[in-house]
Order: structure tokens, then sequence, then C-alpha cells
């Protein structure tokens, strides 16, 4: 039968079997390999996706269920390649161990959030209960929603900063550099001299050959 | 060298997080290759018999269905699924692809192949098998009193082993305790269920793509069964949604290579929960015995033990798990004598084999649980009574011979009873109504690798690339603890650089050095000393050619930043992309090295945990309400995955003291079928989990780090059974804790079997 769904914003008419699971329609013809299948009874929430603003369980949930709604899937939270900030924290809070569990994690938190964006500890617990992790006991999970809704959280991972703040860029001072550049356009030069003479003795222009 | 580290220490996640939170990550299960056929496994339903007829007709005559392999049209060659290289040989060769003397409800009988997974599923319910059934041997019981049903010809006793260490001192006046304690079979849970996907090529190779925790063993097992040589079966290790040991042996890679070389076409084998469940591998059942000998005032002068272990219906790693259970209390106590015997016992059940802990969580539960009962007799504090025998830095393992290394067990017993305010907390009177709290205590040990009972080694390279950046070849097996990232920070540290100016990818044995794989704790310890290593020679070259272009000698020289720098001048420095530019027109040698690192230790890895449960005596459904984690790990390498690596292990024992277990009933059937009935603490049942971590560099592993993720789940379960007892004054010893052992032993105090029970 033909239905059709919007999945993260756009219209897609596919054709499916009366009986498909909304996570195959997902996974199989629209290619959406984010929303994973752990337990396959609506157990463990790898699966979770957002329905009309709840999060569902897709592997317990009928494609023909879905005809006409709005579904987001987790590759529906980043804005064109900006992370949501609930992605944002899940990374800088060390919420991410395998990660199986990771896209159902976000879709319902981020359920919750659209439902109640202020939690309280035990709000987000119970909104994550059916949500399997097997990896971080919960503790940098329920941190990163926490940050993500905008309390304090005490992070199981606290990024030393920005990579690239870190990352300083190292810079040759400029009386080694004029060495590097003299050594360099020598060699070029000696190269390309050889290169004249004696194509194939490339080899050994280093001190040590080129090991 | 460790005073002032710049990277080690700090928190990083996994390497793959960004594809992790954006469902980008190709994981093993969304794998799929251009024309794949999809395979469904038909697995035994009944415990023990012989196939005798297997109707494959229907099946074949459905649209799509390529072929049904079955026990009568496949190779009968044997295979061991638990191997680490070829020339090791612990465990027997006692599997086929497909079984005909089938040995349990789930041994594999037959396997469709079809061009579409729904195909697969439909045909595999048309296959008609006929068994001859044979009487099952359920128990450990039943298999060691059967003399004339055997589930493997060559006797129901996979293996024995026996270690008698030490002299027995004089024992008069001595204060024997005897006790049992029993754990279950446990799923490992991993959310990702086992998947493998093989491509068999028309040169007569073959690709795997499997999510396994060792490439190079997965290629020893299907090369040797399939009779292929080594370098045309390539085996390329995929993203994993978890394994805590479930993925360590080779079940489902030989029967998916296997199909893929007799369909000549890609092949994909993806199981259910019920199937990995019952049909993989599982955490093997345990049973121990202990009798100790002590002076009344509570020094252990003398530790007898008997473990029996239920291996299932094949030994896989068991032999190597018994032998392994006799090795963890020496680590943690010193006792005169030690004595242990144990068996791994085949019996008509599901597989037992790797898991977390490699029988030191099941052995801390026996000890710990036995420790509490000996404090109870001698009327001394629990915390007391280990502190009077726990080992000491540098002290022997009286057992393997081998030192402990900088063991600091001690240290974070008597930190941790600091940090839970353990005194206050044990004299608060339990309460005698509905709800009940207790505090329990429990020690831990764990190795650093194999070092000891086998060749420890790793190999790797590192080389700098054009533009100053650096990339790490190794085989790595990220399995979501953050190893590559573990690498990686080992390496910035050593080059000065940030992390991030380092590529590291994972094994594939056409293109990565030999290792063995993420196992045997011995990751952080061995390879990461070799990435240590690795990174040392290369900085050796950068300093090299460095001190060749500023006329300086390499002492003077160091790197930080990106740059070698002048020790005594601040201004000079040559960044690496400079340095990188000089390998271009080859006036210096390549900035690339490759290392093989033998280990030459094996320290122990110690965690000490308290815990703090409430127990609702009306409906024996206990809580676990408080509880902290200590942790000898050396040194932390990535402080925040340590210490979410401690939070999840905590609730993977929590599992294991009250809920999990995967028994048979009668007929040899698992009453257990998936998640809604197998039970995993989820988040509002989880307490917070407080880790503190002890530091210091005395051990060979870099920059003086010791293994993390098996350790931080071995002494949880005993914790929590020991707070139980502490709140109802009980003595329960058979785990997990539900509420029905519970609300047994409220109305019916169990009664302490003899040693010689096991």
């Amino acid at each position: 039968m033909q239905l059709l769904l919007t999945v993260n914003g756009m219209a897609h008419e596919v054709e499916a079997h009366p009986t498909a699971r909304l996570l195959d329609v997902l996974r199989d013809q629209l290619g959406l390999t984010g929303t994973k299948e752990g337990c396959a009874e609506g157990e463990c929430g790898a699966c979770t996706v957002i329905v009309d603003g709840r999060a569902v369980n897709s592997c317990v949930m009928l494609a023909v269920q879905a005809r006409g709604k709005k579904i987001v899937t987790v590759e529906g939270l980043a804005d064109d390649g900006e992370l949501d900030l609930l992605q944002r924290k899940f990374v800088e809070y060390g919420a991410v161990q395998c990660g199986y569990c990771t896209p159902g994690m976000l879709m319902s938190a981020k359920a919750l959030l659209l439902a109640n964006p202020v939690p309280s500890e035990q709000d987000i617990r119970i909104a994550l209960a059916g949500n399997l992790c097997r990896c971080t006991g919960y503790t940098a999970i329920v941190a990163a929603v926490k940050a993500a809704s905008g309390q304090d959280a005490t992070p199981a991972i606290v990024l030393p900063g920005e990579a690239d703040e870190l990352a300083v860029e190292a810079s040759t001072d400029p009386e080694t550099l004029a060495v590097v550049d003299e050594v360099v356009e020598a060699a070029t030069a000696e190269l390309a001299e050889r290169g004249a003479q004696a194509p194939d003795d490339l080899s050994s222009a280093g001190p040590e050959g080129g090991e | 060298m460790t005073d002032n580290l710049q990277y080690v220490g700090g928190s990083y996640p996994v390497h793959d997080v960004a594809q992790k939170v954006t469902g980008e990550l190709v994981y093993g299960s969304d794998f799929s290759v251009p024309g794949m056929l999809h395979a469904k496994l038909i697995l035994s339903a009944i415990p023990h018999g012989i196939v005798k007829r297997i109707d494959a007709s229907r099946a074949e005559a459905l649209p799509g269905v390529v072929k049904v392999f079955t026990c009568f049209n496949s190779p009968m060659d044997r295979f061991c699924r638990a191997r680490i290289h070829p020339g090791q040989d612990l465990s027997p060769h006692d599997e086929t692809l497909f079984s005909e003397h089938v040995r349990f409800v789930g041994d594999r009988v037959a396997a469709v192949v079809a061009t579409t997974m729904a195909t697969a599923q439909a045909a595999a319910a048309l296959v008609e098998v006929d068994y001859e059934e044979l009487p099952p041997l359920l128990t450990v019981d039943d298999a060691l009193a059967s003399d004339d049903i055997l589930v493997h010809s060559t006797g129901n006793v996979a293996y024995e082993h026996e270690v008698d260490k030490g002299e027995r001192p004089d024992l008069e006046g001595a204060v024997i305790v005897s006790s049992a304690t029993s754990t279950p079979r446990v799923h490992h849970a991993a959310l990702e269920p086992h998947v493998c996907i093989a491509q068999g090529h028309s040169t007569g190779g073959m690709t795997v793509w499997t999510t396994s925790q060792g490439v190079y063993a997965a290629r020893t097992v299907i090369a040797e069964l399939l009779h292929m040589e080594y370098h045309r079966v390539r085996v390329i290790k995929v993203p994993m949604g978890g394994s805590f040991g479930g993925k360590t042996e080779y079940i489902i890679e030989p029967v998916v290579a296997f199909l893929a070389r007799e369909t000549h076409r890609a092949v994909k084998l993806l199981l259910d929960r019920e199937e990995c469940m019952i049909a993989t591998m599982a955490r093997p059942a345990t049973r121990t015995s202990i009798r100790t000998a002590c002076t009344p005032d509570g020094e252990l002068l003398d530790f007898e033990a008997a473990t029996t272990l239920d291996a299932g219906a094949y030994a896989s790693s068991t032999p190597d798990y018994s032998i392994h259970m006799c090795k963890k209390v020496t680590k943690v106590y010193r006792v005169p004598h030690y004595q242990h015997r144990s068996r791994a016992v085949l019996t008509n059940t599901p597989v037992g084999g790797a898991a977390r802990g490699w029988g030191a969580p099941e052995m801390a539960a026996a000890t710990e649980i036995h420790m509490d009962r000996v404090a109870a007799a001698l009327r001394l504090d629990p915390v007391e009574l280990r502190l009077k025998n726990m080992v000491e830095p540098f002290d022997t393992d009286l057992v393997t011979g081998l030192p402990l290394g900088d063991a600091r067990v001690r240290e974070c017993l008597e930190r941790g009873a600091v940090a839970f305010d353990w005194a206050a907390r044990r004299a608060r009177p339990a309460g005698r109504g509905r709800f009940r709290r207790g505090v329990g205590v429990a020690a831990g040990a764990h190795k650093n690798g194999m070092f000891g009972a086998f060749p420890e080694a790793s190999n790797m390279s590192l080389k700098m690339n054009e533009d100053g950046t650096f990339e790490l070849n190794a085989s790595l097996h990220e399995v979501g603890c953050g190893i590559v990232t573990t690498m990686k920070v080992i390496v910035a540290e050593v080059l000065g650089v940030h992390p991030d100016r380092i590529a590291a990818g994972e094994a594939d044995t056409a293109t990565t050095p030999f290792d063995y794989g993420t196992y045997g704790s011995r990751v952080t310890y061995v390879v990461g000393a070799c990435a240590r290593a690795t990174a040392e020679k290369v900085k050796q070259r950068l300093l090299a050619a460095a001190a060749d272009l500023l006329k300086e000698s390499v002492t003077h020289l160091y790197v930080r930043d990106g740059a070698v720098r002048l020790r005594h001048d601040d201004e000079r420095a040559i960044a690496y992309r400079d340095i990188a530019r000089l390998g271009e027109m080859r006036h210096v040698p390549s900035i690339a090295a490759s290392v093989s690192y033998f280990a030459v230790s094996n320290p122990a890895s110690y965690s000490v945990q308290f815990a703090e449960v409430e127990v609702d005596c009306a409906t024996g459904l206990t809580a676990v309400t408080d509880f902290l984690a200590v942790a000898d790990v050396g040194r932390a390498i990535n402080r925040g995955m340590v210490e979410a690596q401690y939070q999840g292990a905590v609730q993977m024992g929590i599992g294991y003291a009250l809920y999990e277990h995967l028994d048979v009933d009668e007929r040899g059937r698992s009453g257990i079928d998936g998640f809604k009935n197998y039970h995993i603490v989820n988040a509002p049942d989880m307490p917070d989990v407080q880790v503190l971590l002890v530091e210091h560099e005395g051990d060979d592993g870099p920059f003086g780090a010791k293994s993390v993720g098996e350790i931080a789940t071995v002494p949880t379960g005993p914790a929590i059974v020991n707070a139980v007892n502490n709140a109802l004054g009980t003595e329960l010893s058979d785990l997990p804790l539900v509420p029905e052992r519970i609300i047994a032993a409220l109305h019916e105090p169990e009664e302490v079997p003899a040693c010689s029970s096991c």
C-alpha cells in the first residue's frame, strides 16, 4: 500500500506492506539507519523516534499507523550540519559509549524537552525508563539532558575546551623558518638539477635514504 | 615525566561520538553490500538428541530462497570458537557449522539463505526437522552423575584444574568458616545483536565484516575451518553496539563465511534478541564452596575453594575461565596456603563463555560474601577484617608467582571507607519495619593482559603526514569504551599535539598489524604501552630532524603544542608541519616508526565498592540507594571515560546481584526470550554512583595506567549482596537476589551447606 510520511521535514511516498513496521520503512526504504533495533518488542527503546511530538518505539508501530504524521528520527535533529543542543550535550557530557542506544535516548529526551522544557532529574529518568543502555549507567545521559534544558548538571566528562581552542596552531619562529625555507629551496634546486642529470638517483637524496 | 601531563588525565568523548549522535555511524547491523543475501538460522528445539531428517523442500520452493544449508549437506569439520592465535590449544575443537548431534535448545541445525531477510525468516519457518531425543543433562549435578549419557564423547567434565600453593600452617585454635555461593548464567545484553557479513569473491578470497573483539583470531578460525590460506581471508572490524565479552568468541563468523563461500555472494546474518540470548554465549553459571581458617583476631591462615562452572553444551573458553577463577583470591588477600579445585562441566544448556571479568566477578562474589561470614563469626567489622588480610604494593601473587605491582587495594578500601562514611553507616540500625537499610563492601582484582600465561605483545606504526598531523596504524577494536581515544591521547601526550591531530582507525587483517584484540584487560596496559613506545620513537625522529636543522643537541629540545622547542630559548620553535616540509624534500628521513612491544609485567587492577540498599520486606524488592566505587587505575588516561565505565559497570553488577538470570526449565528451554522478561537496570532504578580514583605510577602501563573495563564490575555484585545481608541479618549467597529469594530468606533462614557439596 502507498503511504505518505513526513520524515525529518520531508514528505515521502512509500510503498509498504500492511504489516511493515515503521522501523523497517525508515531503515530499509528511506535508508535512515540511525534508528536502531535492539529487541523488536518495544522494550529497549533503541528504535525510538518522535511521531507528532511523542516518543514512540518504531519497532512496535506499523508504518501505516504513521500515515500522514510528522516523524523525526535522529538524522533530523541536527540542523544543516549544526548539532542540536541535546546532541552537543551528549558529546560534552560523555553520554555516549558504544552509542547503539544513543539515537533512541536522544529522541526520548527530545520528546521530553518538547513537552517539559525544564524537567526534574526524576522526570528525566522516567522519560528514559524505556531506553536501555548497557554501557553508561545512565549518569552521563541524565546529566546531558539536564544540561540541555539549561540546568546545572554534574558532568561525567568535562571536555578540556573546544578542540580547536586547544589544538594550538604551532608556528615556527622567523629565524628558524628562514633556515627551513633555505634548506627546502636548496634541496628543491638540488633535486631539480639532479633530476636533469640522473632521474633515477632520487632515492639516495636523504641523509639516511628513504627509510 | 608524568608531573606535567598535558592531555593524559583529561576527559574526551569516544572517537566517533559525532557520528553516533547524528546516526551517521554504520554499525554492523546497518552494513550492507550490493546484492547481499540474508541468512536465518534454524536452531534445535530440543536440548539433546540426534537430527534424523531435515525437510527443506517447502522452504527451498519459496521464491527468493537460494539454499538451505544443513548438517546433512555441509562439512562436519570441527572448530573451536575460542581462539587467540593458531598456536593456542586450550579448548577442544568441539563444534561444527551445523549439528547432527544437537546438544542444547539453540544449537545450530541449519541456515536458510535468501534474497531478503523477510524471505529467509519465512523460509526458516518451513524447514521441518525430525529429532531422536536423548535424555538431556540440564544441571551440573546431572552431568557429573551421568556415566552413560554424554554431552560430548570425551566426557562431561570439559576441564579440571587445581592449584595448591603455600604451606598450610598449624590450624589449632583457628576459626573455621564455610560458605557456598552460586552465581547465575547471564546474558551480556549488548544492545546491538550479533551480526556478521561475509562476501565470497570470485578470486577465491573472502572479506568478512564483523563486530568482533579480535579480527586476527576470527581469521584463524575461518581460514582453518574453510581450509583457506590466511591471505585470502580479510577480516575487518566494523562499529559495534557493545560486547562485554559476548562477541569475543567466533560463533557466527565461521557460519557466515561458509555461507558466503558456498553462495559466492555476500551474506549477512543478523541475530534477533532471543537468538543472542540462547544461541550465542552467556556468562557461565558457577558454584563455589569456600572453607577458610583464620586466627581469632582475623588473620587468614588457610583458604580452600571448590568451583564448578556450567560450561553449557560446548566448552568454548570455559577451561581458561575455570583456571582464572583460581587466580583471583591471592591478588587481593595474603594467605599462607591456598587450594582451589575448579571444574568446567558440560551440560545440555546454552553455551557459557567469555564475559566481562573472566571469572573475577564470579569468584569475587564467592570470596567477598564469604569474608562477610568470617567477619560475622569473629564479630569484626568487614572493613577491618579485610584490612588485616589485604596484600601490600609489590607483593607476589601466591598462585601465579607474578608480582602484583603497585597494588593499591588497601588504599582503595581505606579511602573508600572514609568517603562512604562506612563506620557510621554500618553502625546505623537496619530498622525492623517494612523497609530495611544496610551497607556492604566488597573488593576485587583483575589482570592487565596475558603476560605470564601467554606471549603478550602488540604491534603498531605511526607516521607524520605532510602537514604535521599523524596517523596511527594499529589493530584497534573499539567496543564502546573509548580505546581509540585512549590511544590517541597517549600518542598526543608523547608528541605534544592535541589528540584531534592524530587519526586512528580500527582493525583490518589486510592493513593493520597483528594484535590479539580487545579482551583480557590488555588494551590500555599492553596496546597502550605499545602506542607510547611507538610515539616515543617518532618523537626521537622529530627531535633528530630539528636538532640537525637548529644545530642543537637533542638534549636541548622538547616537544609541545605541535612543535619542537628549545629549552633555553622560548622564542625558537620548529612546527611539525615545517619538519614535514623538510621530509617532503627528503632532507630528513621519514618521520615514522613501527614498533613491536612485548609486555614485561601483569600487575593487578583493583576496585573496592560500597553499596547501600533498602529492602522492601513486603515485596522482596531491593533498591540500591547509594554506591561508591573506588578504583586503583594506576592513572586515568581519559578521566571522564574511566568514571563513565565504572558507572556502567556498576549498573551491570546491580543486575547481576539482583535481577538477571538465564535459567532453563525441565525441558531445557529458557523461559526468557527477550528484554520483556530479562530485566536490565533502567534509568529510574540506577543510584547515584560516585567514582573515586586512586592514581599513582608504579607499573609498566602508559603513564602508569592500568586496566579499567573489566575490574570495574568485579566487586559490585557481592557489595550489594553483603548490603542486603546487613539489612536483613540473612546469609544470602545465591545470586541474583530476586524478590522470591529475599521473601523466602525472611521467613526461613538459609542453612550454610558444607564445603564438600560442590
